[in-house]
């Protein structure tokens, strides 16, 4: 009973700031469009009609589903060996190290977009340096430049994990591999990465969400020529004043990344219990 | 089976030597352990042999082989690590059988050999089970069918009972050296534990700051410390000054703060030169103070161990020695009491 009094701030905040306005969002998304309120009278399921059946949103989905696929595949890739040394470094400069890693949380993101924007630029630094060679210009202010940043931007969510959990596992057990005959890459592919699962497990999920969810990354760095669902919500909410319509975007986005991540997990579940 | 030759190992770690200008032979089918404190370069030695560390110098060979630059995987060990190391993904049949997988020994053949070995550790029915639903002992167990299911050339164990309860320990020494001599299998046994290496071991290797001090048998190093390090570590040796007053071979009398007495030596000495005597605390007895020889002196602390007692006792001049004494005639803490060496059972430090 005392114990559960314990939990009883962290609920309240729960339920004060997330579950009163996700309940908001799912009656606004029933609600009918008005041209000079925030909606009409009434209650309807046209809105998610809409959006389910024009081919114009579903394409939307799909590319903000990929782009935040992109950014998890590219992100695990570049993570695992940072958050391998990280995790089993003695070097005097691991703080260093550290702090280089969780860089890009130091600045907000609208700085480090124009950061990026500055690079990648037409006529920025990276053209620039290809230009030395002959190649270029190329244009990356587009679906590349999205993708780029949404990886510097999110990359310590995925090293962060996977760095803890490599750093729970007992070095001798890769010793113990070797000495019985493996190989260093049947170790890695055996022990060293089965055992850091749980890890890549919450990296892969925070990163997948946070990019699927991603709106000044997209809105600054496309140019213009980038859209995602998120993008395309504040244009319903701000400039159309279509409130209903975008929360139902945002709600069929919410649990289309729910349902993807309800899969991921089922599909790992497996290796994961054999870790525990 | 094979043949182990260290030539001339070191090994540095930047500016740290942890071990200098070892050399050690291993003969075939023999247990011989590391012993020494934390930090001695023991376990660097094994972890050199076993190729998890490449020293800065020398040679390891197994049998006529030089593996030296060979990677673990490439050397045919088994090895128990202190942690045991089992992998806590895999089953005890998973953990038992990685080493036959990675040869491609599956199916049937590996069964029979994962069985055999389950067999020979005494470890039937937990074939399903993971390693966290273990007890200790069982894990030690596993630890050491995973390690000679692979029918390794040589058997590395490093601390391998330093994470089990005192009566566990004792049994999985006697289960250790029985199946070590039932195997035939070259063993180098890494530990800090004096009896613990007495008790396994064909031959014990004392190491002090990455260097060997002595090389011999358990009555060997016990009897005969080669170096006054190796005479405290392995007990409570009362380390004695005294004066050379008649050398011959093999023997010499000493005076001491203890009168005189005789003992072994393995050099030469001159009389008059001063020296230092190990005395044993079983060497040393509590009298009556008839003899005229005897010491007197205070019992300042009194420790009951069982069979024996141990007796801390201020001398006249304020040495305290310890002296072991048959529990039975007890001397309560405070009491005055008589003591003399038994000639013949101390030994001169070279």
């Amino acid at each position: 009973m005392r114990r559960w009094l314990l939990a009883l701030p962290a609920l309240l905040m729960v339920v004060v700031f997330v579950v009163i306005p996700y309940l908001n969002i799912v009656v606004m998304s029933f609600r009918t469009p008005s041209a000079t309120a925030i909606h009409g009278p009434g209650f309807t399921i046209a809105n998610y009609a809409r959006a389910l059946t024009d081919s114009l949103y579903l394409g939307l989905l799909a590319d903000t589903l990929l782009y935040a696929l992109a950014t998890t595949s590219i992100s695990l890739v570049l993570a695992f060996p940072v958050a391998f040394h990280l995790a089993r470094t003695e070097s005097r400069w691991r703080g260093l190290l550290y702090a280089g890693v969780l860089s890009p949380l130091l600045t907000g993101v609208v700085i480090r977009c124009f950061g990026w924007i500055i690079l990648l630029a037409n006529d920025g630094l990276v053209n620039q340096g290809l230009g030395l060679f002959g190649l270029g210009p190329y244009r990356f202010i587009n679906g590349v430049g999205v993708t780029i940043a949404l990886v510097h931007v999110f990359l310590p969510f995925m090293i962060l994990p996977i760095m803890n959990a490599i750093q729970s596992v007992d070095p001798h057990l890769a010793e113990a591999a070797r000495t019985l005959g493996a190989s260093g890459r049947h170790t890695f592919f055996h022990v060293t990465l089965p055992l850091a699962v749980p890890g890549i497990q919450s990296g892969v999920v925070l990163v997948f969400v946070l990019s699927a969810s991603a709106y000044i990354i997209p809105m600054l760095l496309g140019g213009g020529r980038v859209q995602t669902l998120p993008t395309v919500v504040v244009q319903q909410l701000m400039g159309g004043l279509l409130w209903p319509f975008g929360a139902t975007l945002a709600l069929i986005l919410s649990l289309t990344a729910l349902a993807i991540i309800g899969v991921f997990a089922a599909l790992t579940r497996p290796s994961m219990q054999r870790v525990r | 089976m094979s043949r182990l030759t260290i030539q001339g190992l070191s090994k540095a770690f930047g500016d740290v030597v942890a071990v200098h200008q070892v050399n050690l032979d291993v003969a075939e089918g023999e247990f011989v352990s590391l012993l020494g404190p934390s930090g001695c370069g023991k376990t660097t030695t094994l972890r050199c042999v076993a190729g998890l560390e490449t020293p800065t110098t020398g040679r390891i060979c197994f049998g006529d082989r030089d593996v030296t630059r060979l990677p673990p995987e490439k050397r045919l060990i088994g090895m128990v690590f202190q942690s045991y190391a089992l992998f806590p993904h895999m089953t005890v049949a998973q953990n038992i059988g990685f080493g036959l997988d990675v040869r491609g020994v599956h199916g049937s053949e590996a069964t029979r050999r994962i069985a055999d070995v389950v067999e020979i550790v005494q470890l039937s029915g937990l074939d399903a089970r993971y390693p966290r639903e273990l007890s200790g002992g069982q894990q030690q167990r596993v630890a050491l069918a995973r390690a000679l299911v692979i029918e390794p050339a040589m058997l590395l164990l490093d601390e391998p009972l330093a994470n089990l309860d005192a009566r566990l320990r004792e049994e999985m020494r006697f289960f250790i050296r029985s199946l070590q001599q039932r195997l035939g299998i070259t063993t180098l046994y890494v530990t800090h534990d004096q009896s613990e290496s007495m008790i396994m071991s064909n031959r014990v290797v004392v190491m002090f700051g990455g260097c060997i001090h002595q090389i011999g048998s358990a009555e060997d190093i016990y009897h005969r410390p080669a170096t006054r390090e190796v005479a405290t570590f392995i007990g409570q040796a009362n380390l004695i000054p005294g004066r050379v007053v008649e050398a011959r071979d093999g023997t010499a009398t000493i005076d001491t703060g203890l009168g005189r007495f005789r003992c072994g030596t393995r050099r030469a000495v001159d009389v008059g030169s001063a020296v230092t005597a190990v005395v044993w605390p079983e060497a040393l007895r509590l009298t009556n103070g008839s003899d005229r020889s005897d010491l007197s002196g205070r019992v300042v602390a009194r420790h009951f161990l069982g069979n024996l007692v141990d007796y801390r006792i201020a001398l006249a001049d304020g040495t305290i020695i310890s002296i072991h004494a048959l529990s039975g005639g007890a001397a309560p803490t405070g009491e005055a009491v008589s003591v003399q060496v038994d000639s013949d059972k101390a030994w001169l430090l070279p």
